[in-house]
């Protein structure tokens, strides 16, 4: 008989336990080669859609009355830029659209469709030629995956209290500006209807759009920082007004947060399944050599050596696994569609995955290798087996050394102490099962956190992206006096307190940061100051955990900051945390920046309401102080249309991990329980024989589980509550997080412990009512 | 019909293999009366085990009753008939089949609590009859993996009376044991038996055969003899083996 037949001899005594493994396996590589190409193609994809589309490294917008020669002069002669496009846009810096379920409030850049441009032209991945000319509006892709936008669809925009309606002619695909988690979103019209809609808004909403590409794409950070040390925000007599930029590198960074944690997740949880099969082949390799000892005997005897026998067993494991890693590889290509769909939820972008030879190899050989050794270790003790000894039934197993939890003296009934001593006496087993459960569930908590902190109650993810989470957002005029706003705003009807809350950009110790300017940082719901505290007086700053890293400053140093040739000098009272700008900002009071900006006042006011809608008090404000404000934003609204995308991808995924965590219990389970049947039926026999019922033995066997899957689930529970936070702070470190403080809800990880562990006791239960065919008169007959 | 314990009526038991059907039992109609020693023999493949473990409820009759008292255990489903075991079996095996992954005296009480709530009074009770069948205290501790071939057995014969049954099932008790662990065993299933234990054993061998006071000779699946013996008494063997000897050769065994 050759190697082949007696791997087939021991294939087809396992039939169950292959299919089993089978499905685990090819889990388990299907989700390593999703997560291994998410992680290794995150970068490059994106640098080669900016290639694809002609997309610009940078951007800038602004209005066109603040636009001077200079300005694109300075990106033109920058060291490094390639090439430089300017042209005329339509500006919209607060408008109103569906998007999703909600409306969104966001900014807006309206461009011609039919001019000519080099950097970034439009690239339609569908149209439709009916649409009229001067109705047409072409939509970023993430208004089809995630708007709920659809060819033909009619979208309407409001801006300043008129609303302007289009029908959808197309989708194009951008790096740059085509996802609503940056703020601003450009659209692009038929000339027609941009030329309409220019002449209607006439200059206030004329705009200006820079765009450039660079040498070197890591460069592309460093010009805006760079052109803001020239040309800061707010100077002296001006105060900031509409002024819009972007770089790849950012916006790399922002969409690829979530994905990379997406495929860390997965990669993750395919090494948990990858173990959660390893144990089981473990388990299962063992039992066959007890159950076959005689044979190999009589094979030994024949002259077969411990190579060819091993060979057979390591064999069989071998090919499962590589079948299954075949199908799992083969499936995840099948399943690209479904994560592509996902990511280009997150990054407006189409994701075409090409299969790749040498990540296939890796995770082929990451699953084939580890079960082959796995198999192999177990099997070893083949060759220690002498053919006399085999023959007579092969040494002893097991080494008896303590009689645990003795019927006599222990509490407890009398199936609980059986139980019991199950698990005693399997506590290898079942230690790895505890170990599997508790990573499973770790998993699970983990991905629950996430979903609900980033889509149902948002407010820990917003405040960890940096936004404060007010009702209302309102900006005054440059003509008016934003303080004696705020003070009507303050007495108006269901207004619970209000703030202002602005930015200017300076330079702290030499460094470019976006500097928030605020009159009284107590009121701020987003208390970003995880050490020390906001700065309260004029001569005091707050500095983000990445500029204290950069400027090599921290609570107590003094710093300089510049801005317009105006420098002051401050204290650092205390370090925050945001993802917003590469996690590089600074705060300073109200009268703090008036030390670098005299007549400056800020002019964004945050607005907290109580006891009334946003929308009752917007329209509230505008009919009494309409004159006074430029835009009032609904931020409610924005936050729930911005964070929209990452909802729809922390809920797939957290599905994801659910499900996988309930296949991966159920599978062990019922591998487990099913050898555990094989391997004690003598012990079930003898039951039997004395009178135990088989719904006795059953619960027998399951119990015999429940406090391996409660300890497991308890401790992953346990530490997912701990340390969810703690692996977020790590995740998000490069994004300037220093920590993370998501709320962790115990009832909800109580209710999946809870439901695990009834999961577990249902699936023992099914597994073990093949108990059923285990008679007594099997003692005789065996 | 008052000291009937068990009765079969045209019991049949068949087993199929691969379309081939062999019928092992063939309409036994047999009474088993209380405080008798019942010894079935018969040669290899006649069906003793077979009518043994049939008798006791461990496997179901392919035709025909089964009477314990006035319940008819063949109809009972398995569950039902686990009940009836443990409240009314015990069983010695050839085997002996101890759960090797406990001590003796768990061995006993796995058994024993089957039934009772009282764990101190089952204890006590089991360390008291482990006493008298010759294992002291040292041995309870032990896993049958450390006992001797004898003393695993007697544990087998103490875990089956723990529960103190109608009647006692031995199939081949000392099939596995040397000589002198033989007559230990059979001395304890003696004792029993004086004590007023109805057991019934399966054997093939003569010696084993003696302690019976009932002997019934099973060949192709049919009672072909029945042969009464009066009570075992030590002394009596010889003549008592000339009897038993006589009978079996009448069977032609």
């Amino acid at each position: 008989m050759s190697i082949m037949n007696l791997i087939k001899a021991n294939l087809r005594k396992g039939k169950g336990t292959v299919v089993s493994l089978i499905l685990l396996i090819a889990a388990a590589s299907l989700l390593l080669n999703v997560g291994l190409t998410i992680i290794s193609s995150m970068s490059s994809f994106y640098e080669h859609k900016v290639e694809e589309l002609s997309d610009p490294y940078v951007v800038m917008m602004m209005k066109k009355s603040d636009y001077k020669d200079e300005n694109g002069d300075f990106f033109r002669n920058y060291k490094g830029v390639t090439a430089t496009e300017i042209e005329p846009v339509i500006v919209m810096p607060s408008a109103t659209m569906r998007f999703g379920d909600s409306d969104m409030n966001t900014a807006l850049s309206l461009l011609n469709a039919d001019s000519n441009r080099s950097l970034g032209p439009l690239q339609l991945i569908d149209r439709l030629g009916t649409v009229p000319a001067a109705d047409a509006i072409y939509l970023p892709y993430s208004y089809y995956k995630s708007g709920g936008y659809r060819l033909g669809d009619t979208i309407s925009i409001a801006f300043q209290n008129k609303s302007y309606r289009y029908q959808t002619a197309g989708f194009f695909e951008s790096t740059m500006l085509a996802t609503n988690n940056m703020g601003l979103i450009k659209m692009f019209l038929s000339d027609a209807a941009y030329q309409k809609l220019a002449a209607e808004l006439g200059e206030d909403a004329s705009g200006i759009l820079i765009s450039a590409t660079m040498q070197d794409m890591s460069q592309s950070t460093r010009i805006l920082d760079d052109y803001h040390k020239v040309y800061p925000l707010a100077t002296e007599g001006v105060n900031a007004k509409f002024h819009y930029m972007a770089d790849i590198e950012v916006m790399k960074q922002v969409s690829g947060l979530t994905v990379n944690m997406i495929a860390a997740i997965l990669v993750a949880f395919s090494i948990v399944i990858v173990l959660a099969a390893l144990l089981v082949i473990r388990f299962r390799v063992s039992n066959i050599i007890k159950d076959s000892v005689v044979n190999i005997g009589v094979l030994k005897a024949l002259g077969y050596t411990s190579r060819q026998i091993t060979s057979s067993h390591v064999g069989q494991f071998s090919l499962i696994s590589f079948i299954a890693g075949a199908i799992g590889v083969a499936l995840s290509y099948a399943l690209f569609p479904v994560f592509g769909g996902i990511l280009a939820t997150l990054t407006g972008l189409i994701w075409e995955q090409q299969a790749q030879g040498t990540l296939i190899l890796v995770s082929m050989l990451l699953v084939v290798g580890s079960v082959t050794l796995v198999a192999l270790f177990t099997s070893m003790r083949i060759r220690k087996l002498h053919p006399v000894m085999a023959l007579r039934g092969g040494v002893k197993t097991h080494n008896f050394k303590r009689n645990y939890f003795s019927l006599e003296k222990a509490r407890g009934g009398l199936q609980l102490l059986h139980a019991c001593k199950s698990i005693m006496i399997n506590s290898r087993q079942n230690l790895m099962i505890t170990a599997i459960m508790i990573a499973v569930t770790f998993a699970s908590v983990f991905s629950i956190a996430l979903y609900d902190n980033i889509a149902r109650d948002k407010t820990a993810f917003i405040h960890l992206v940096g936004a404060e989470t007010s009702n209302v957002a309102i900006q005054s005029s440059s003509e008016a006096n934003s303080g004696e706003l705020k003070a009507a705003i303050d007495r108006m009807a269901g207004v619970k307190k209000s703030v202002i809350l602005d930015n200017i950009t300076t330079t702290v110790d030499g460094q470019s940061i976006l500097t928030s300017v605020s009159d009284d940082y107590s009121k701020l719901n987003n208390q970003m100051v995880y050490d020390g505290r906001f700065p309260k007086f004029d001569n005091e700053i707050a500095i983000s955990w990445a500029v204290s890293k950069l400027i090599n400053k921290s609570v107590g140093d003094t710093v300089t900051v510049e801005t317009g040739g105006a420098t002051y000098t401050y204290l650092v009272t205390g370090l925050s945390q945001s993802i917003s700008n590469m996690g590089q900002a600074a705060y300073l009071t109200l009268s703090g920046a008036q030390h670098l900006i005299p007549s400056y006042t800020g002019q964004l006011i945050q607005v907290y309401l109580d006891g009334v809608t946003n929308t009752q008090f917007m329209n509230e404000v505008k009919a009494q102080y309409g004159d006074m404000i430029t835009e009032v934003t609904d931020i409610d609204a924005t936050i729930d249309s911005q964070s929209s995308i990452y909802s729809s991808a922390v809920a797939a995924i957290m599905a994801i991990v659910l499900v996988i965590t309930i296949i991966v219990v159920v599978l062990i389970l019922f591998m487990v329980v099913r050898t555990t049947l094989l391997k004690r039926r003598r012990d079930f026999g003898i039951m039997k024989a004395t009178g135990y019922t088989t719904p006795q033995l059953m619960n027998q066997l399951a119990f015999s589980y429940i406090p391996i899957m409660l300890a497991g689930v308890i401790i992953g529970g346990l530490l997912g509550a701990l340390l969810t936070n703690s692996i977020l702070t790590v995740l998000l470190t490069g994004a300037g997080i220093h920590n993370v403080q998501f709320v962790i809800k115990p009832p909800v990880i109580a209710g999946l412990c809870a439901g695990l562990v009834l999961l577990a006791y249902a699936v023992s239960m099914t597994a073990a009512y093949r108990m059923k065919h285990i008679t007594p008169h099997g003692l005789i007959t065996e | 019909m008052q000291n009937v314990l068990l009765r079969t009526e045209k019991l049949c038991k068949t087993f199929s293999s691969g379309g081939l059907q062999q019928h092992v039992l063939k309409n036994l109609d047999i009474s088993l009366m209380k405080g008798d020693f019942t010894v079935i023999m018969g040669s290899s493949g006649s069906g003793k085990s077979t009518l043994l473990y049939a008798l006791s409820g461990m496997d179901k009759p392919t035709l025909g009753t089964i009477h314990f008292g006035d319940n008819e255990i063949s109809k009972l489903n398995n569950d039902k008939l686990a009940i009836f075991r443990r409240n009314n079996c015990g069983f010695v095996f050839q085997q002996i089949h101890l759960l090797d992954n406990m001590s003796v005296l768990d061995n006993v009480l796995a058994s024993g609590l089957l039934i009772s709530r009282n764990k101190k009074e089952t204890a006590a009770r089991a360390k008291q009859m482990l006493l008298e069948v010759g294992l002291g205290e040292e041995a309870w501790r032990k896993f049958p993996s450390q006992l001797s071939g004898g003393e695993a057995q007697r544990a087998g014969i103490v875990r089956a009376l723990i529960n103190k049954p109608a009647i006692l099932f031995a199939d081949e008790p000392t099939g596995a044991l040397n000589s002198a662990a033989s007559d230990s065993v059979l001395d304890v299933l003696t004792a029993m038996n004086k004590s007023g234990q109805s057991i019934v054993m399966v054997t093939h061998d003569i010696k084993t055969a003696m302690r019976g006071n009932r002997i019934l000779f099973l060949r192709d699946g049919v009672i072909r003899g029945d042969m009464s013996l009066g009570a075992y008494e030590k002394g009596h063997s010889v003549e008592r083996q000339e009897q038993l000897q006589d009978f079996l050769a009448d069977m032609r065994w």
